[in-house]
């Protein structure tokens, strides 16, 4: 547990489609996907009139967001389906404290809050059975044709759809120190964290193919913005802490790929949090500036190598690889032998850059665009096809399935020659139960054993159809939980 | 927590690369699976992507 960043979760927009049926609508497969769910859950409950998403870590409120342009274009568009905009979401919470709903015809599946990072990986997976399960019950009900599902962000035509990354951090920071030592990290994160893209989809530029580091780097259109939809940003500046206003912030990130090598997602959010608790500690110095986060991102995400030249502000270079030595340093430096999962993290963060520097072929068993370039290379060899080959992007989305039987991730794992970090059995655990020491804790056990008595439920708390309510907005460490249950215990017995 | 600890296995696996073990050597990366997924990689319809159309999400 950090006590810096105490809280992490992942949210997963998942790509669906239906085979064999032309014109299918996705909205109807979305839905009936996520009703699909047999799992024990609270469905339709989910308290919308607790969110804060027009609020700003700059200190302002926005009137409105894309989001709720497409929530109206729904309405009206859609104003012959016999249910509502709010019937569509299917809001379920699961038993593992989990939230898993119909988000802009996206399954979308959110983990509980996580107090570590092999946890959050662990619940991140459970996701993905929960909603290839889903996904294997509808195509027994449906035919013709089959549902298939993609841990995925792209669709290679233009339309994206996230992967967020969120950190519980302290407000005692001003927004912007976050941000000034934030953004160096986070633009090239991607050389481990990126999921590999085939083509490009940035406009005005088609003179790119073959493969790049990540899928949402095409997306990113400002360093700084409220926005999901639009105006991708670097660091979104949603302020929706989901805890104590005055006490924490929640960092938002949406710039990250889904990425289907767990080792991938484990360095990610674990590189991540480590450069949080350093800025949160005050020990990191306000590193390298940039003068074009925006169009790095972009360049970087084209460049497998991590070497190409990036601009700062004070007229000279440095490459991707070398700002992530540089954080990498301070992170070893001020972070190692503090517990066992960051020096985990410290370790395969530094064999990871070194193996990209010196032998980059060898991250091809736990790096996702490094097991496409490899893989879709022997294909290409194979066959006689060009990276240009429809076929190959193909490929890239078939990487994506999350069907045992069809995805090509699903089939490396299969072989046994990449990376593995969890048994059967963890991620089953992690499907049923929440994790024991966050407040997901206590919402998993509400689902199970309270069902029937919910009137709303949210991550900030629990009403009862008795008028009761469990406020969870305050249960951030494990310290917090012990209380809460004790304090509660008479009130609810089944806590 | 005692779940899902990838550390637990780890120790009983080969050590991985010492951090401090950065200068060149020849690569020795055998990856006998790769040509079996190579077969799955052929069944893939090669039009897969081209149909492939999703909304906008977040």
């Amino acid at each position: 547990m950090s006590a810096t960043v105490p809280l992490l979760g992942i949210e997963t927009e998942y790509g669906i489609i239906r085979d064999e049926v032309d014109n299918y609508d996705v909205v109807e497969e979305s839905m009936k996907l996520v009703r699909r769910c047999e799992m024990k859950s609270e469905f339709g409950n989910w308290a919308y009139f607790r969110e804060r998403s027009h609020q700003d870590m700059r200190g302002f409120n926005v009137p409105s967001l894309a989001q709720d342009e497409e929530e109206d274009a729904f309405c009206v568009e859609d104003r012959k389906r016999p249910y509502s905009y709010w019937e569509m979401k299917s809001d379920r919470v699961l038993e593992n404290g989990a939230r898993f709903y119909n988000d802009h015809t996206h399954p979308e599946y959110s983990t509980p809050e996580c107090s570590s990072v092999f946890q959050l990986v662990a619940h991140d997976l459970a996701g993905e059975h929960i909603v290839f399960e889903c996904a294997r019950l509808r195509n027994q009900d449906d035919k013709p044709g089959k549902v298939f599902i993609f841990k995925n962000n792209t669709d290679y035509i233009g339309h994206s759809y996230g992967t967020h990354d969120n950190y519980l951090i302290s407000r005692r920071l001003p927004f912007e120190n976050w941000v000034e030592r934030l953004v160096p990290f986070l633009v090239t994160r991607q050389l481990y964290a990126g999921a590999g893209k085939v083509g490009s989809e940035l406009r005005n530029n088609h003179s790119f193919s073959g493969l790049q580091l990540a899928q949402r780097s095409d997306f990113i259109e400002t360093v700084l913005s409220i926005e999901t939809m639009t105006q991708r940003p670097i660091i979104n500046t949603r302020d929706e802490p989901h805890a104590t206003q005055d006490k924490y912030r929640r960092l938002h990130l949406i710039l990250g790929d889904a990425n289907m090598s767990p080792y991938a997602t484990a360095l990610k959010v674990g590189t991540t949090r480590l450069i949080l608790t350093l800025i949160g500690e005050d020990k990191l110095k306000l590193p390298v500036t940039l003068e074009n986060p925006v169009e790095d991102i972009k360049a970087i995400s084209h460049d497998l190598t991590g070497t190409i030249a990036l601009k700062r502000t004070n007229g000279k270079t440095i490459t991707s690889l070398e700002i992530q030595e540089f954080y990498l340093e301070v992170a070893d430096k001020n972070l190692s032998g503090q517990c066992k999962e960051s020096d985990w993290i410290i370790r395969e963060w530094a064999r990871t850059l070194d193996e990209l520097k010196h032998h980059p072929e060898k991250l091809a068993d736990r790096i996702d665009w490094a097991i496409k370039k490899d893989i879709f290379t022997r294909f290409i060899e194979s066959e006689g096809v060009g990276w240009d080959d429809p076929w190959i992007k193909s490929l890239d989305l078939e990487y994506h399935n999350i069907d045992p039987e069809r995805g090509l991730y699903r089939g490396l794992e299969q072989t046994g020659d990449l990376y593995s970090m969890f048994s059967k059995d963890e991620v089953q655990r992690a499907i049923k139960q929440p994790p024991e020491d966050t407040r997901a804790w206590v919402r998993g056990l509400a689902v199970t054993l309270g069902t029937n008595k919910i009137k709303n439920i949210h991550w900030t708390g629990i009403e009862f159809t008795d008028g009761t309510f469990i406020d969870l907005s305050q249960t951030i460490t494990s310290a917090d939980l012990e209380h809460l249950i004790n304090s509660k215990k008479e009130q609810y017995p089944w806590l | 927590m005692a779940m899902n600890d990838p550390l637990r296995r780890e120790e009983k696996k080969d050590p991985t690369p010492d951090k401090k073990d950065t200068g060149p050597s020849s690569p020795s990366v055998e990856r006998p699976g790769r040509d079996d997924i190579l077969k799955r990689m052929k069944r893939v319809d090669p039009k897969q992507s081209e149909n492939y159309k999703q909304r906008t999400g977040q």
